[in-house]
């Protein structure tokens, strides 16, 4: 569960990035985030993984203020998120396999657990039989795909994607939407920063939109635009 | 699970150290640079305070009673004298001795004194020392045990001042080199990890996403400042060795070498400890080296 209780972010630059958001996303919800270039989605990403600090207001993650967080308690908080990019930010000179076990590693997880989880997360994501080869030998989809094995492997209660179809031709990116969903019916809870129109209108989920800064509209089945 | 994780960053480490080839490299030869000379000077330091102390061995002073004091006197100034501290050991020498001696010294024309009824020369007491430093203190309390019988104390007091101040320089000198090494060092190894730390942050940013810890994303930057450190710490210790040995037997059969009577000590005995010595300065320069690196990047 994530609640925002009148968030703002002003950068030290003087940007007003957010305005005194506030919203609720429950246990197992999908929500869409969308906005035009600009008007504060990645912030509130960024917020909510804890990367910048909340000029005022309160971000409680799964019944936890993290207003005050110890910053040595950070990486415990990113433990029960996934995050993937629209960049992908695979390792060049890992495996696909390697890639994903990396994860599990940095958490200290043991090496038959690692054995168990590594093929069963790549197989959700329908990449058994890539994973020996290289990032660069895969298609933008299926780097993607690895990503997102990435950034399950350790059973995240959230799923957090930023604009994760922004390098993908729209059947790929539909693909990809498509697993975040099957994703999200075996209870995580996912939110996508996106700006991919079709697929939002489309998938009838709640669309929290924010306009510099501001958020206006937040609708349980809504499409892109307010008029749909 | 621990060996797991351990083998895991201990293997990152060593990746880190391949991957930098050209800085690590640097590093290694800066570092074993480093330990070449403090080895040399540590050696040097060594040897030198060795042959001090076999010329501390014989320094001391010696007492020298008024003709006429009574051998009962003598013997009791003698124990008291043996109950102070730093003595390392206290020989009679009677006045007849002494007239050999001098006998003896001016050879042929010694016979001349001969015929000398009585010994004009007193009996005295030679009084090495195992601490040079207490010499001043000693001869004062000598000086009031033998009292009024006293004729005089002759010592090397000048002698003992200058081995003393030798030896004092050369462990100060080895001190500070040591000292300036080690910063010298330590500039290097953290501008190296620095490097290593930049080329891989893409991958500690990834690291930070997926929820590591600090002190997981540095281990492996400080097993690699560690290798660096164990790898120039047997090198140097080999280096070092082999050109001791191989200097040292021509040195001791030069003229010089014989004149003075100078003996070497053998690499061996110098080891252990120079082995240590290299071992904690590796492991400690790599570990504070790369933990100053990591500081700012680790930030936010
Ligand atoms: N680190 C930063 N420092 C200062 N200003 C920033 C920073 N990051 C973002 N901003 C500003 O904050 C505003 C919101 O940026 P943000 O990246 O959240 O937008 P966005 O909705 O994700 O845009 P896009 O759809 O293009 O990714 C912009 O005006 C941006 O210039
Ligand atoms: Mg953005």
């Amino acid at each position: 569960m994530i609640e925002f209780r009148n968030v703002s972010k002003t950068y030290i630059t003087g940007t007003e990035a957010v305005n005194n958001a506030n919203f609720v996303i429950e246990k197992g919800e999908f929500a869409f985030l969308v906005g035009s270039s600009g008007s504060g989605k990645s912030t509130l990403i960024k917020l909510i993984l804890k990367e910048e600090e909340p000029t005022s207001g309160n971000i409680i993650i799964n019944g936890k203020d993290t207003t005050f967080l110890k910053k040595n308690r950070i990486p415990y908080l990113r433990r029960s998120m996934g995050v993937v990019f629209q960049d992908f930010r695979l390792l060049p000179d890992k495996t696909v396999y390697e890639n994903v076990a990396f994860a599990m590693y940095i958490v200290k997880a043991t090496p038959k657990h690692i054995r168990r989880q590594v093929p069963m997360v790549l197989s959700l994501v329908g990449l058994s039989a890539k994973a020996k080869m290289y990032p660069n030998e895969l298609s933008g989809g299926e780097q993607q795909r690895v990503a997102l094995a990435r950034a399950l492997v350790n059973n995240p209660s959230m799923l957090i994607a930023d604009e994760p179809t922004g390098n993908l031709d729209p059947d790929t990116a539909w693909d990809i939407m498509m697993l975040l969903n099957e994703i999200n019916m075996r209870g995580t809870t996912v939110i996508v920063a996106t700006h991919a129109k079709d697929i939002v209108d489309r998938m009838k989920k709640r669309v929290i939109q924010i306009d510099k800064g501001n958020i206006v509209r937040d609708d349980k089945k809504g499409g892109y635009d307010s008029e749909v | 699970m621990k060996y797991n994780v351990i083998s895991y960053l201990i293997g990152e480490g060593i990746r880190n150290v391949f991957k930098n080839k050209k800085s690590t490299i640097s590093a290694l030869t800066v570092m074993f640079l480093c330990m070449v000379i403090f080895g040399i000077f540590f050696i040097l330091s060594e040897n030198i305070s060795n042959i001090m102390n076999t010329v501390e061995e014989a320094q001391g002073f010696s007492v020298f009673f008024n003709l006429g004091t009574s051998q009962e006197r003598i013997s009791d100034v003698g124990e008291q004298i043996k109950t102070l501290e730093g003595i390392k050991n206290i020989e009679f020498i009677s006045g007849e001795e002494s007239l050999n001696e001098y006998k003896e010294g001016l050879g042929e024309r010694g016979s001349a004194l001969n015929g000398m009824e009585e010994n004009f020369l007193p009996d005295a007491y030679k009084v090495t020392l195992s601490d040079l430093s207490l010499n001043e203190q000693i001869q004062q309390k000598v000086t009031e045990i033998v009292g009024d019988d006293l004729e005089e104390i002759v010592s090397g007091d000048d002698e003992i001042a200058i081995i003393m101040n030798i030896g004092k320089g050369i462990r100060i000198f080895t001190l500070v080199l040591l000292m300036i090494l080690i910063l010298f060092a330590i500039v290097i190894i953290s501008n190296t990890i620095k490097l290593s730390v930049h080329a891989r942050r893409k991958e500690i940013s990834i690291m930070k996403y997926v929820g590591a810890t600090n002190s997981f994303i540095r281990w492996p930057f400080i097993v690699e400042g560690m290798i660096i450190g164990i790898v120039a710490a047997l090198i140097a210790v080999l280096i070092v060795g082999l050109g001791y040995n191989a200097i040292i037997p021509g040195l001791s059969e030069s003229n010089i070498v014989q004149k003075l009577e100078i003996t070497f000590v053998s690499f061996n005995d110098m080891f252990n400890l120079l082995m240590i010595v290299y071992f904690v300065l590796g492991i400690g320069i790599g570990i504070i080296g790369s933990s100053i690196s990591m500081k700012k990047y680790l930030e936010v």
